[in-house]
């Protein structure tokens, strides 16, 4: 189980670091005055510093409270059959967006789809092919087609010469 | 040009066939990601954006804009039919809405939303139509200063006034800054935070950003609660509705306060969903039959839809005269004005009336469209429900990654927009709001020039901001809003200890 203040600390943590990073990163153009007014990195800077102090805030409100025990006591982020869920549908959006990448959107929603059905909520395998079939047909008709809008090919296109 | 003749002339405008179909299609689309769990008004119109690139200006913001009316009506239908609000804005319509169609008057809780929608909806653009003239006239008075004054002003009343915690709305609102920052600075020119990474150097879109943070959070929250969709079946017959509408003036007072309530909460910053729960809370308190609500109560589904959509369109006003967003929606819709390649604020009324006064005219048109479209098609939408979440949501998670993909044809938005749906849903469980981030991503850039340009004009002195009474007021009333949750907490402090 994930507790509520782990989450919490968690996230502070993480978004405190993301403002150092932008400080850092504000730093490298001045974040002074110059000639032409403030310089590139001034906005940002101050950005992240209220990023950063906030976040830093927000940790402490979640780790003062451990000292008195009994304040976060019981307050679940994620139960175990949640994060399941949660991972469940999650973990295979990140395979849709490695397999998109390797092979092209319509190859990886194709393989996606037919996955996530099949294997995950056991459906008739005729069924869910239709579906991971005809799902990619129809975003080629109305994207490329209607739109007139490039999508992320692979080689199964390159192949067929689309 | 003012209220009367612009009107006339925008009805000119919107009304060609061309745009009454672009109206039709864009509520039925609106209707569709309203109803569906994890697709809401403001990730639709980003999904739909990109592809109106290439239109018209008119035409475009005509399509988005009723896709947006049709969202917030399919979001109120789910609210009624199956307990599940489609949009944050919705969910103070689940309290009386679901238990009258429980009771077996779903028809007449659907009527009555829609009704009741619709009439806030034109008050809204009535308020619009009343009001912009003025509002331009005022805001070309503004320079810099002034308007670095009215985001600083909108900003802290999200912290102040949100709901949130403050501190997490800071967080949100800094970071939405921050990223906005990433990539090519329009005025020197550096390459600001990009750390050297080639995919960084144009920028994070924000609409990547609402794909994730709006589609696929949402989509892993629905996951979490182990989704069940027990639906109640509605047929809706133009008896039924008639005999709803000949009701509806007797509702007039609830009426008339929700939609004081919608309008002002759209044109300030509040958005849509805080307008429907304080309109809610306003109508129990005044109700002779308080005890009934939360048990199918009219009023209780009348006061949240009118405020709803009467904020949902006030929250436009701002969007075209200043420039700045009422809405998590409106901040989309002004991203898509920018890239159209308008120029959001006052100087749009004068450079660009027929745009103007077309979106104004097509927002009366739209939500009559809309009204008529949503009552004839409910059980059609309520149907759709039906299919399995097994299905749907994996069509769902493919219909965003093909919008983040066609947004600008970059891969590597594919992995932003799972980063930000990983951060989206970890943001909403944690209280972390999410409508201020995207709009301080969406006027980042204005924000930041005004900013820099007050700077020039005082060549570094922060006095600009106290130098008139117009910007003074204004930062003055920033910052009020800004410690008034600390104001608040102090005032607890104090009455124990004189007790």
């Amino acid at each position: 189980m994930v507790a509520r203040w782990q989450a919490e600390l968690g996230m502070a943590a993480l978004l405190a670091v993301i403002g150092i990073v932008t400080i850092i990163g504000a730093l490298e153009y001045g974040v002074g005055w110059s000639p032409s007014g403030p310089e590139p990195g001034a906005f940002p800077f101050y950005m992240g510093i209220i990023v950063l102090l906030a976040s830093v805030a927000n940790g402490l409100r979640a780790a003062l409270p451990l000292l008195r025990p009994g304040l976060w006591a019981g307050q679940a982020f994620l139960k175990p059959e949640q994060m399941r869920l949660v991972l469940g549908f999650t973990l295979p959006i990140l395979g849709l967006v490695v397999a998109s990448l390797m092979l092209g959107l319509y190859v990886g929603m194709a393989l996606y789809l037919f996955g996530t059905l099949v294997l995950q909520n056991r459906y008739p395998v005729i069924k869910a092919g239709l579906i991971a079939l005809t799902t990619p047909f129809l975003a080629y008709l109305l994207i490329e087609r209607v739109f007139k809008v490039a999508m992320l090919k692979g080689p199964l296109e390159a192949f067929l010469g689309l | 040009m003012d209220g009367f003749s612009g009107l006339l002339h925008g009805f000119g405008v919107a009304l060609t066939w061309h745009h009454i179909l672009l109206m039709v299609i864009g509520v039925l689309l609106g209707i569709l990601v309203g109803v569906l769990p994890g697709l809401g008004a403001p990730n639709g119109v980003s999904l739909l954006l990109p592809l109106t690139f290439t239109m018209d200006p008119v035409a475009a913001i005509i399509l988005l804009t009723s896709m947006y009316w049709g969202a917030l009506f399919g979001g109120s239908t789910t609210s009624i039919l199956f307990n599940i609000p489609g949009e944050p804005s919705s969910v103070a319509t689940t309290f009386d809405g679901y238990p009258m169609a429980q009771n077996g008057r779903a028809t007449e809780a659907l009527s009555f939303a829609f009704l009741s929608a619709g009439f806030g909806a034109i008050v809204g653009v009535l308020l619009i139509t009343a009001l912009s003239g003025w509002v331009t006239q005022f805001a070309l008075k503004f320079s810099s200063p002034e308007f670095f004054g009215v985001y600083f002003l909108a900003f802290a009343s999200f912290v102040g006034l949100s709901g949130a915690p403050p501190l997490k709305a800071a967080v949100s609102i800094a970071l939405g800054f921050s990223l906005a920052a990433v990539g090519m600075d329009s005025v020197s020119g550096s390459l600001r935070l990009t750390f050297g990474f080639d995919v960084l150097l144009a920028g994070i879109s924000f609409l990547v950003a609402v794909i994730g943070l709006f589609g696929i959070g949402e989509l892993i929250l629905t996951i979490e609660d182990g989704l069940k969709l027990d639906g109640i079946r509605a047929k809706i017959t133009p008896r039924d509705v008639l005999r709803t509408a000949m009701q509806m003036p007797k509702h007039w007072a609830t009426l008339l306060r929700s939609s004081i309530v919608g309008c002002w909460m759209g044109i300030t910053p509040g958005g849509p969903t805080a307008a429907s729960f304080m309109s809610y809370g306003l109508a129990k308190r005044f109700s002779a039959y308080r005890a009934n609500f939360g048990k199918g109560e009219p009023d209780g589904v009348i006061a949240p839809e009118t405020a709803d959509h009467s904020a949902g369109t006030s929250a436009m006003l701002p969007m075209m005269a200043l420039g700045l967003p009422g809405s998590a929606t409106a901040a989309v819709m002004l991203g898509g004005l920018m890239i159209w390649g308008l120029n959001p604020g006052p100087m749009l009324f004068v450079e660009r009336p027929d745009f103007v006064w077309g979106l104004i005219a097509s927002m009366y048109l739209g939500n009559v469209v809309a009204v008529v479209l949503v009552l004839a098609t409910v059980p059609l939408f309520a149907s759709i429900l039906r299919i399995p979440f097994a299905i749907i949501g994996p069509l769902i998670v493919v219909v965003c990654f093909i919008g983040a993909y066609t947004i600008a044809g970059r891969p590597f938005d594919l992995w932003l927009a799972l980063a930000f749906g990983v951060l989206g849903y970890a943001f909403k469980k944690l209280d972390y709001p999410i409508a201020p981030l995207i709009l301080a991503m969406v006027i980042g850039d204005k924000a930041e020039d005004a900013f820099r340009q007050s700077m020039i004009m005082s060549k570094g002195s922060l006095a600009i901001f106290w130098s008139n009474p117009l910007v003074t007021s204004l930062m003055l009333l920033g910052l009020v809003l800004l410690f008034w949750p600390l104001l608040g907490a102090l005032r607890q402090r104090l009455r124990p200890s004189r007790a």
